[in-house]
């Protein structure tokens, strides 16, 4: 009797919470948008096959939407719904991008509707959380009559995806950096650059600032992101004339006590090398730490987007670390007046420097739309990759002749006084 | 063999943080026989706090408070909410609570506070060395050591020469005859989590300077590390717990640093393959405890 007790109280707990949360998604008033979670009742879907809009259009009108002034709107839009499905993951792998990033696009939809809409239709967006059925997400989303999807950043979501909707639809895994993720056979599309990208960009940065050795720091050899970021690091790296004088195993995202690894680097290291890894910000600056206070105090740390994604600018030890962001956020630019605003309007913000990528997931899917003038998925799908000088809110985004990994300049950025500071771009 | 010195140093310092949450982890088990897997809940709740404090001014000076007393009062908390309703089930259930515990409490921080990474900002003297012939040992290192050997002090004399201690070994030991030898239960039982939620508080401050960061599933790592030593050492038993988290400690250090380069990411791996193998051979843990059957 007390085990059923307790059981139904979990459960009702459970249920509370993930309804709460849910609500916190759903309570934009916009007739224009619908973001509930995937049990939220549909008011507004047509499940009906969505009908042909009037016409291709030219591009879509940037700075119109992020100049729209919510309590001045143009007239609304009247034509067929733009619908925008997006299956998020919610948990702590990727809800710190995916929540923030599912709140952020029903704003710029409401703001691209407030400015009258993309070619006179509005653009409708619906949020379902993957939870542990992704398939069961984006059916949902199909039967609402999704265009195309905005998905999460892992390929334990993004495969059921594709295979759900047979390959058909465009989907833009918009924070993810996983090369194996992109693949324009299966219309899956990355919004930025990948690992290799990334890692070889700081190799090819390193070797220019005339620093010649490294320490690097994997998980192993060929373990997704925080194995394939070094190698790809080392690869470059060696290839051009740099030497590795240590690597260094770790786990990503748990370890922050790097006694072990440290007493080994004292004993190879001079002082002058470049300490490269793909850990979280809190990892590195604790291995800055413990390094220099063991008299190590001339090294240059290098990093990934990851530390970007855990804030490195406002960790303490974090001042002069160069990493790879997606976007720098400079104060005053078109991304912050964005977040001000969408912060300002109610919207809970985090990880700035990946929001970007999830506007201009959306807008490249519109853009795909708009291209194809048409808007049956795989129409749109096959005229997303062939998308050229997309100006979108993260740079300028090219699919055309890629395999889905869009061709984009790496940011290579600079943590000064607690700002990340652009310091070229690569590539 | 400098090296070798250095990394039982190394692996001690981490070690005691282990032997910390463990004695917490074996305090709650004497008692109730419940393997809380709630635990590591008593870091993530005062890491937010600590974030929180943080970011209006506080300093580490008047955080450590901060942590003892949330994690005492989150302890006595869930023992309050969870755990006093399933008082007297089986062993299984009060597992499956605790297990319900840490994803409730997981699932509210990330719902309501953030998925992403807070950093705290870790003092600056952690990572300090202190120079010792041709040693170099972390100040952080010598101050758990320390702090872990004056609370494990003042827990036995707590255990030994209160009344209080003598009400938790008796009810230990043979809870019922306990209680009807006039020990109040409630009180108890109430005692133990206090306890078991301020030692978790100590581990955890010197997790939290060492992390300088928390997330809604912090407390998952500090929980396995306390349930694996308590394990090791002997459920139930307090000084295998301490025990039990030196081992637990020095085998990860020692393992990483010795183990051939290339096989080196394994080494969470071969610390369970010894663990595997103790329990082959020792299957109540190194300092194991008569088991009474509870009925």
């Amino acid at each position: 009797m007390k085990l059923r007790q307790l059981v139904g109280l979990f459960l009702a707990l459970a249920m509370i919470a993930t309804a709460c949360g849910s609500g916190s998604d759903g309570d934009s008033d916009s007739t224009a948008t619908d973001t509930g979670s995937s049990d939220t009742a549909d008011t507004s879907a047509d499940a009906d096959e969505p009908a042909e809009p009037a016409a291709p259009a030219a591009g879509i009108d940037l700075d119109a939407i992020m100049g729209a002034d919510l309590d001045n709107c143009a007239a609304a839009p009247s034509g067929d719904a733009i619908k925008v499905g997006m299956v998020m993951d919610f948990s702590e792998a990727a809800g710190f991008v995916d929540i923030p990033g599912s709140k952020l696009v029903p704003y710029v939809a409401e703001l691209a509707n407030c400015a009258g809409g993309i070619n006179g239709q509005p653009v409708e967006v619906r949020v379902a959380e993957a939870g542990t059925d992704a398939a069961l997400a984006t059916q949902e989303l199909i039967d609402w009559g999704a265009h195309f999807f905005v998905g999460p950043p892992f390929a334990d979501a993004t495969l059921p995806m594709q295979q759900t909707g047979d390959g058909q639809y465009a989907i833009f895994a918009a924070a993810s950096t996983e090369p194996t993720l992109a693949d324009a056979d299966s219309n899956t599309f990355l919004v930025t650059f990948d690992d290799f990208g990334q890692s070889e960009a700081s190799a090819e940065y390193a070797l220019s600032q005339g620093l010649t050795r490294a320490i690097v720091f994997t998980e192993g050899e060929g373990v997704p992101y925080s194995g394939v970021n070094p190698d790809a690091f080392v690869a470059a790296f060696t290839a051009g004339g740099g030497e590795i004088v240590s690597t260094q195993t770790y786990a990503w995202f748990v370890d922050t006590d790097f006694s072990s690894q440290v007493n080994d680097i004292a004993t190879v290291a001079d002082g002058t090398e470049v300490v490269f890894s793909a850990a979280a910000a809190f990892q590195v600056t604790a291995l800055r730490a413990q390094l220099e206070g063991q008299g190590l105090d001339g090294l240059t740390y290098m990093g990934t987007d990851a530390m970007d994604a855990t804030g490195v600018q406002f960790e303490t030890g974090g001042e002069g670390m160069i990493h790879t962001p997606h976007t720098i956020i400079a104060a005053g630019g078109a991304n912050d007046m964005l977040f001000q605003q969408a912060i300002a309007a109610g919207v809970e913000l985090d990880s700035l420097g990946f929001m970007p990528l999830y506007v201009d997931s959306m807008l490249l899917g519109i853009q795909g739309i708009l291209d194809c003038g048409c808007t049956e998925p795989s129409g749109i799908a096959e005229a997303v990759k062939n998308i050229s000088g997309f100006e979108g809110t993260s740079g300028t985004i090219t699919y055309a002749g890629t395999n889905g990994i869009p061709d984009k300049a790496v940011p290579i950025a600079q943590v000064q006084g607690g700002e990340n500071v652009l310091l070229t771009e690569i590539g | 063999m400098t090296q070798l010195l250095q990394n039982i140093i190394d692996g001690l310092g981490r070690g005691s943080i282990y032997a910390l949450l463990a004695l917490g982890v074996a305090v709650v088990f004497g008692i109730m026989h419940l393997l809380n897997f709630a635990h590591g809940e008593l870091i993530t709740i005062p890491g937010y706090l600590t974030y929180w404090a943080f970011n209006h001014g506080w300093n580490w000076w008047t955080v450590v408070p901060l942590i003892l007393v949330s994690a005492v009062g989150s302890s006595l908390l869930i023992e309050r909410i969870a755990f006093s309703r399933v008082r007297g089930a089986k062993d299984f259930t009060m597992l499956l609570t605790s297990f319900g515990v840490h994803f409730i409490v997981s699932a509210l921080f990330l719902l309501y506070v953030s998925a992403s990474v807070k950093s705290i900002q870790r003092p600056g003297w952690a990572a300090d060395t202190v120079a010792l012939g041709s040693l170099r040992i972390e100040i952080f290192d010598l101050l758990v050591i320390g702090v872990t050997i004056v609370t494990l002090l003042a827990t036995t004399w707590l255990l030994q020469r209160t009344m209080f201690g003598l009400s938790l070994r008796a009810a230990a030991s043979d809870f019922e005859a306990a209680r009807l030898m006039g020990v109040n239960s409630d009180s108890v039982i109430r005692g133990a989590f206090a306890l078991s939620g301020f030692l978790a508080g100590i581990a955890g401050i010197f997790w939290l300077m060492r992390a300088g960061s928390v997330t809604p599933t912090a407390g998952i790592d500090p929980m396995l590390k306390g349930v694996l030593a308590a394990l090791i050492g002997g459920l139930g038993s307090l000084r295998g717990a301490v025990v039990g988290g030196l081992v637990l400690g020095l085998a990860e250090v020692l393992l990483r640093a010795w183990l051939p380069e290339g096989i080196q990411n394994l080494t969470t791996g071969f610390v369970f393959v010894l663990i595997a193998l103790l329990f082959i051979f020792k299957p109540g843990g190194l300092l194991a405890v008569p088991q009474v059957e509870r009925v």
